[in-house]
């Protein structure tokens, strides 16, 4: 993969700029804060992508909260992962049992890592679960999971930017932008 | 014979028609998601007589999600006949759904999971299995340089030999295809019969 210097040169459009971002993230803050009013909440980030999103979110709810974090590994890479099994790389560092829940997503397409990290999830037993992704491409979807807080439904393009990545890069572009072709395609 | 998956190794039959099919076994596989390859055939035309003329078999049925799933990586003229028996099938069977996955959101499947270079390798023609394995009877085989190793419709034998199935060779026997017509058939009233 060959990126520019200046990462904004491989972006072809800006799909969501910052100013958008900030006010649809404090949107979903004031309805998280709302929802949750009174109860006990903690907000479960997937690595990587959604860091950025967690950051701002967490800043944006008026609750006493805990945070913490998880990574799944990914299919692709090497052809020995690619035969293996979905694996969780992070776990939780405490428990959820009891604990109203909320997994917090950068973006969800076919729903496949969302379904497994669910189904684990649920099987410890937390109060409740829901799901806030900032991102949402349904034309990709293959699970179909219902999204409680969802901050864009986005078509279907690659896109970067705000803890999205293309081979580890582009994830602290402060926007949400399309990849040029150019820019993935070798 | 259908196949039931995962966990499985879906390389280790080398059952599927082509290559785009094996990596998303892989893909449903590496996220624990039950599958079942060609588990039914779907009538979808019949003659006056009610013999099956025409029918469709899904590459891929995700039965934890209920979910029916088309690969379709070939050219365009291909996946218009694709698109033809998926909303025929969709007439037919309101009550089952299935996704067409187009080369395009193979394409975007592949990229996301960083395998994009392995696109041209797994898309159209170059992904095929082997040269005996046909597509679309009567269809010229995409980028093949030649004519269509598929077979014309013959419509004198409705029920067995002009079973159309979409985009894909089918590894079964006749037997074994009429079986599959008739528990499909059996198993999904359709709204309306023969056209």
């Amino acid at each position: 993969m060959k990126h520019s210097q200046d990462l904004n040169e491989d972006v072809a459009e800006i799909l969501l700029s910052e100013d958008q971002i900030r006010l649809k993230v404090a949107e979903i803050g004031k309805r998280i804060s709302a929802d949750y009013a009174g109860r006990e909440l903690t907000l479960v980030s997937v690595l990587k992508g959604s860091l950025p999103f967690m950051a701002d979110l967490m800043r944006q709810i008026e609750l006493p909260l805990r945070i913490d974090l998880m990574e799944v590994s990914s299919y692709g890479g090497t052809s020995t992962e690619s035969s293996g099994l979905v694996r969780i790389l992070k776990d939780l560092s405490a428990p959820i049992d009891g604990r109203d829940v909320l997994l917090v997503e950068d973006i969800i397409d076919t729903g496949l890592t969302l379904n497994y990290l669910l189904r684990y999830l649920r099987g410890k037993n937390p109060k409740s679960i829901r799901v806030c992704s900032l991102l949402d491409k349904p034309a990709r979807r293959l699970v179909e999971i219902p999204i409680d807080y969802v901050g864009f439904e986005i078509p279907d393009a690659f896109v970067v930017g705000y803890g999205l990545d293309f081979g580890e890069v582009y994830r602290n572009l402060r926007f949400v932008g399309v990849l040029r072709p150019e820019a993935y395609e070798s | 014979m259908s196949e039931t998956g995962a966990p499985r190794d879906p390389q280790a039959g080398n059952a599927f028609a082509h290559a785009s099919e094996a990596e998303f076994a892989h893909i449903l596989d590496f996220y624990q998601v039950a599958w079942e390859y060609e588990p039914q055939v779907f009538p979808i035309l019949w003659d006056l007589d009610g013999n099956v003329l025409e029918s469709f078999a899904p590459d891929f049925f995700l039965p934890d999600l209920d979910l029916f799933v088309e690969l379709t990586t070939l050219q365009q003229h291909l996946v218009r006949k694709k698109n033809r028996k998926v909303r025929r099938m969709r007439e037919l069977y309101p009550n089952l759904r299935i996704k067409l996955f187009y080369a395009r959101d193979f394409r975007a499947l592949m990229l996301k999971y960083g395998r994009s270079a392995l696109v041209s390798e797994l898309s159209g023609a170059l992904g095929q299995v082997g040269p005996h394995q046909n597509q679309d009877a009567g269809v010229e085989m995409a980028g093949s340089g030649g004519p269509a190793v598929g077979r014309p419709l013959d419509l004198s034998t409705p029920d067995s030999a002009a079973l159309d199935t979409v985009g894909s060779h089918d590894r079964r026997s006749r037997g074994a295809r009429r079986r599959a017509v008739r528990r499909a058939a059996a198993a999904y009233a359709p709204n309306s019969t023969a056209t």
